[in-house]
């Protein structure tokens, strides 16, 4: 595997993550454009934390994972009140104040004879984590896919519980969710949390894999991406946003003539599967009747 | 068990409900009918709590619901099926009981991973009763919007049996059915009523209002006109010139 390969590929692993973000938001009938803020605020917090405070990177993840999270929480409680259209321009507004934000934020320290941290507009230097821990970029690769994997499994074991449940019936119906007693305000902030949490913490990956982060990484591309893995990808099953990603970043940069029109490609591929297939790939529907032809094959009997 | 006491709803300038006085009593089959437009889905709209009332209050078991959000007046006991058929479309059948079970707070939960993932056995049980009540045992595992027409209409009251209600308000729950479904139905509402619920009947089928409720209150303009025994009603002359002159020939 050359270096370019391994960057593609932890791309993938890392942006699956905002994608997952934006999923978990649009199994629950919403549509967020500001997943990138949280994907940001990972980045940041966790390189604070590990370049300017010597923490390890495990903990730099999860502070920033749960800083993210307590920030979407927060952001949520205060826009799902509202529906459809006016969430999704509040949260866009949330993000790009975020980002702007970052503009202006300055915090330094001296580390070794030079000034390490955030410096506004000048972006973060300096988070040398895998360096110093001699971590290589295949090494981190595999960190990446590691953390990527347990947040997978940890979603499809989220569907398969009554949270996961509650999360589909919100998508679904809301109105009757809150007819058969669901508390629906309360279980859409619980999923944007989660999907803080998730966002959060491919942020922090991201700001180790690359050593140098700024804000404009974290503009509204960066969401819009992640809401159009999980629409094309399906909204059936926490691996269609998978498919979203590697079909984008994996197959239109793999095909080299493509990559100078990929953002057309990607535009037309959109609109074609909102068309189409407007809740992706593996939506529910199709996803049941495949897990019904796996279960007939398997001949297992739960349900 | 529910007391209506003045009810009083206006949207704008409508005047959808106007001082409403209904008194349901503990396992009976209330009917509340009258002409289109006269106010009966805004009263079920008002009892489940999706608009609060203009004035007047709603008592149920001693508590006024006044300010208590639909989810907690599930909670309370009260639970609704649509006259246009909502169920969770992409959810199975069994699936869909499940959720109706779940959002209750379940006490007789076993171990920790039975209850996150809601099916302990208590539930099963529960919701294969459900199904074999309802006649959709074999559909189990069917997607909800695969479902033929009569057969969603008997997953969606059996979704909100499933919630274990005191108070039942079914809105129209025979609309579109032909008269074999309607005779059917009737024996469903019965067998609900057996089991301990309270049922408050919106109904524009006569074959089903008149052969299954207890007392009839009928509503015109947002104003109780008539309450009786389905006879009393059938013979009632304010009833006639409002309701029966104006869908006389056309019992569905």
């Amino acid at each position: 595997m050359d270096a370019y390969h391994v960057t593609v590929l932890s791309n993938i692993g890392m942006i699956s993550l905002i994608a997952l973000s934006a999923y978990l938001l649009l199994v629950c009938g919403e549509i967020s454009f500001g997943q990138q803020a949280y994907f940001g605020i990972g980045a940041y917090i966790s390189g604070i934390a590990t370049a300017m405070w010597g923490w390890p990177l495990w903990s730099g993840m999860l502070a920033g994972g749960l800083i993210g999270a307590s920030a979407a929480a927060f952001v949520g409680a205060l826009t799902l009140r509202i529906n459809g259209f006016y969430f999704s321009i509040a949260t866009l507004a949330f993000a790009e104040m975020m980002r702007l934000l970052l503009y202006v934020f300055r915090y330094q320290v001296e580390i070794g004879g030079e000034l390490v941290g955030p410096d506004g507009e000048n972006g973060f230097h300096g988070i040398r984590w895998i360096f110093e821990n001699d971590i290589s970029t295949v090494e981190f690769m595999w960190i990446i896919y590691g953390v990527l994997a347990s947040v997978v499994a940890g979603m499809m074991f989220m569907e398969r519980s009554r949270l996961g449940r509650i999360f589909r019936m919100i998508g679904q119906d809301d109105m009757l969710a809150r007819m058969q007693g669901v508390n629906v305000l309360l279980y859409k902030v619980l999923a944007a949390l989660i999907a803080g949490f998730i966002a959060g913490v491919g942020g922090s990956l991201y700001a180790h894999s690359f050593t140098y982060i700024e804000p404009q990484f974290f503009n509204v591309m960066l969401g819009v991406h992640g809401l159009a893995y999980g629409l094309i990808g399906g909204l059936g099953v926490a691996f269609g946003p998978l498919v979203g990603v590697a079909i984008d970043i994996g197959f239109l940069e793999a095909i080299r003539w493509i990559q100078g029109y990929r953002m057309i490609a990607f535009g037309g591929l959109v609109a074609v599967m909102l068309i189409f297939w407007p809740r992706g790939i593996f939506d529910e529907k199709r996803w049941y009747s495949i897990r019904r032809c796996l279960r007939r094959m398997c001949g297992a009997e739960t349900s | 068990m529910l007391e209506l006491k003045g009810v009083t709803k206006r949207f704008g300038g409508v005047q959808a409900v106007n001082g409403l006085d209904i008194s349901v009593a503990e396992n009976e089959i209330f009917g509340l009918i009258g002409p289109n437009g006269s106010g009966k889905s805004t009263t079920v709209n008002l009892i489940c709590g999706i608009y609060p009332v203009t004035a007047g209050e709603i008592v149920f078991n001693g508590k006024n619901l006044a300010g208590l959000p639909p989810h907690k007046r599930l909670r309370a006991g009260i639970a609704r099926t649509f006259q246009n058929i909502r169920l969770f479309p992409n959810l199975t059948v069994w699936q869909n009981l499940l959720v109706a079970r779940n959002s209750m707070e379940d006490v007789h939960s076993q171990s920790f991973l039975a209850r996150w993932l809601g099916e302990t056995r208590h539930t099963r049980g529960e919701i294969e009763s459900i199904l074999e009540f309802s006649d959709l045992a074999d559909k189990a595992d069917d997607l909800a919007s695969n479902l033929a027409f009569g057969e969603q209409r008997r997953l969606e009251l059996a979704r909100a049996a499933a919630a274990k209600p005191r108070l039942l308000l079914l809105d129209e729950p025979a609309a579109g059915m032909n008269r074999e479904e309607v005779q059917d139905l009737i024996h469903r509402v019965r067998g609900l009523r057996d089991s301990g619920i309270t049922i408050l009947l919106v109904e524009h089928v006569m074959q089903l209002v008149m052969n299954v409720t207890d007392r009839i209150c009928v509503i015109n303009f947002g104003q109780k006109i008539a309450q009786g025994t389905p006879d009393e009603i059938q013979n009632h002359s304010a009833v006639q010139e409002a309701y029966f002159g104006t869908t006389a020939g056309d019992p569905d």
